[in-house]
């Protein structure tokens, strides 16, 4: 039979309609059909119960739905104003701000040299510049949740005093006191050990030599030394004695020598001496880079017993190095200089090829 | 009668010829999986086997047990729109 035969109208339409729904039972039987089966071969293969386990781990993993839970029924803001307390500053930080705030705190890191600047600018009590830029540090500076800030002012008195933020904040009212801890913290956390990166981590011996060697001009904005040659065109001779002056002590440009008053255009020869007679009475003095560069002013009484000792033995010195090579060139002299000042104190500082300058010119 | 089977032969044929049964089965399958249909099934079928024991189940009990449960629990909406394909099919090709 056709299907164009099919009578469509009339009484026909309820045998149409049972038909309609015969087909649809036929469907959902198949695929009730098609489940049993899917079941029974999971059953007899074994897999079928394999995602349920017994009713008290079920209780247990049952997912809560109550205000204020989340599914695991645990606070779900719990750690959202958790703090923990600093090993350095003992302060109270919130947990999110942590690392920053140790980071600081420790003073290592990429920032570390800067507040190590700013804690030994503080000490010299230096330009005003200096304090503006501190301001500004200031308000950028949100170390500190709102929270632990209340805290902290709360606790002002007591023991929580040698972190960085703590001594700045004191300083205009106490500068004598927060000095002191500043100071004493600086000196206790100092951990910048990159070499020709912050000046403040070398000892004068490393001082002296890096000097010998590069520009070292300290920039204004990363606070680190030029590392490029004695010549680079980035910053002035005046700049450069200013460093010298500056890490060396002001013995360096406070001594005019014979030689320099020859060779006045040429700066290096100064250095070299300066540098030559603080090796000379460093011998005596042990001195650490923040003892030089925040006592610059108590440096000078002692100037006023060193000039004789100092010109002799510079003399002599330029008498080996000048009178040989005839007229070298300045930084030579300096080299040379050095060289045969670390020789006679450290004979492992000079390296071969500066001893083999000196040995040239002699 | 003859007639009335011949012509429920003939529309069955029709509908696998054309494939529209196949297409009907997949769309009833997706939508009872979808209305969690298969679920309520299967937890069913779990209860089933449990009474049963599980080295005890045959297809037949699962077909007897499960098949009246499983069109009383076919959402109206799906089963709605089945009567409907299915009734558009036998208009058009009872047109031609």
């Amino acid at each position: 039979m056709k299907m164009e035969d099919m009578p469509l109208s009339g009484p026909d339409n309820t045998k149409l309609e049972a038909l309609v729904h015969d087909i649809y039972s036929e469907l959902v039987e198949d695929a009730c059909l098609g489940l049993c089966f899917e079941v029974h071969r999971a059953v007899k293969q074994g897999y079928f119960f394999l995602d349920e386990t017994d009713q008290e781990s079920m209780k247990e993993f049952e997912i809560v739905d109550q205000p204020g839970l989340d599914i695991f029924g645990q606070v779900y803001n719990q750690w959202k104003n958790k703090e923990c307390e600093c090993p350095n500053c003992k302060r109270l930080i919130a947990a999110s701000r942590f690392a920053p705030h140790l980071e600081k705190c420790l003073g290592m890191g990429r920032n570390s040299s800067r507040i190590a600047n700013r804690r030994l600018a503080s000490n010299n009590n230096m330009s005003k510049s200096e304090s503006d830029q501190e301001d500004n540090d200031d308000l950028n500076d949100n170390d500190w949740s709102y929270g632990a800030e209340k805290k902290a002012k709360k606790r002002k008195s007591d023991k929580n005093q040698n972190s960085p933020r703590r001594s700045k904040s004191l300083k205009h009212k106490n500068g004598d006191l927060v000095n002191s801890i500043s100071s004493e913290t600086y000196n206790k956390y100092n951990y910048n050990t990159g070499h020709g990166i912050s000046y403040d981590a070398l000892s004068p011996d490393e001082l002296r030599s890096l000097l010998t060697t590069q520009c070292g001009v300290i920039s204004e904005h990363t606070k680190k030394m030029c590392t490029r040659s004695q010549r680079c065109p980035q910053h002035t001779d005046e700049q450069r004695r200013a460093v010298r002056v500056f890490l060396l002590g002001p013995s360096a440009s406070l001594l005019p020598s014979a030689d320099a008053a020859v060779e006045n255009d040429s700066f290096d020869i100064p250095d070299g001496q300066s540098l030559m007679s603080r090796l000379q009475w460093d011998d005596t003095s042990d001195i650490s880079p923040t003892d030089s560069a925040s006592s610059k002013a108590s440096t000078n009484h002692s100037d006023s017993r060193r000039p004789k000792k100092k010109k002799k033995t510079s003399l002599g010195l330029n008498s080996g190095g000048g009178g040989g090579g005839g007229c070298p060139t300045g930084s030579s002299i300096s080299q040379s200089n050095i060289s045969l000042s670390t020789k006679k104190k450290r004979p492992k500082v000079a390296t071969p090829s500066i001893s083999s300058i000196y040995d040239d010119l002699n | 009668m003859s007639k009335d089977s011949q012509m429920r032969a003939a529309i069955n044929q029709k509908l696998i010829e054309m494939g529209e049964r196949e297409r009907l089965k997949e769309l009833l399958r997706a939508k009872l999986v979808e209305c969690g249909w298969k679920d309520q099934l299967k937890a069913h079928c779990k209860d089933v086997i449990r009474e049963k024991g599980l080295e005890h189940v045959t297809v037949e009990d699962l077909v007897t047990e499960v098949t009246p449960k499983g069109r009383a629990l076919v959402p109206d909406s799906v089963k709605k729109e089945l009567l409907q394909r299915i009734r558009a099919f036998l208009a058009q090709h009872a047109a031609l």
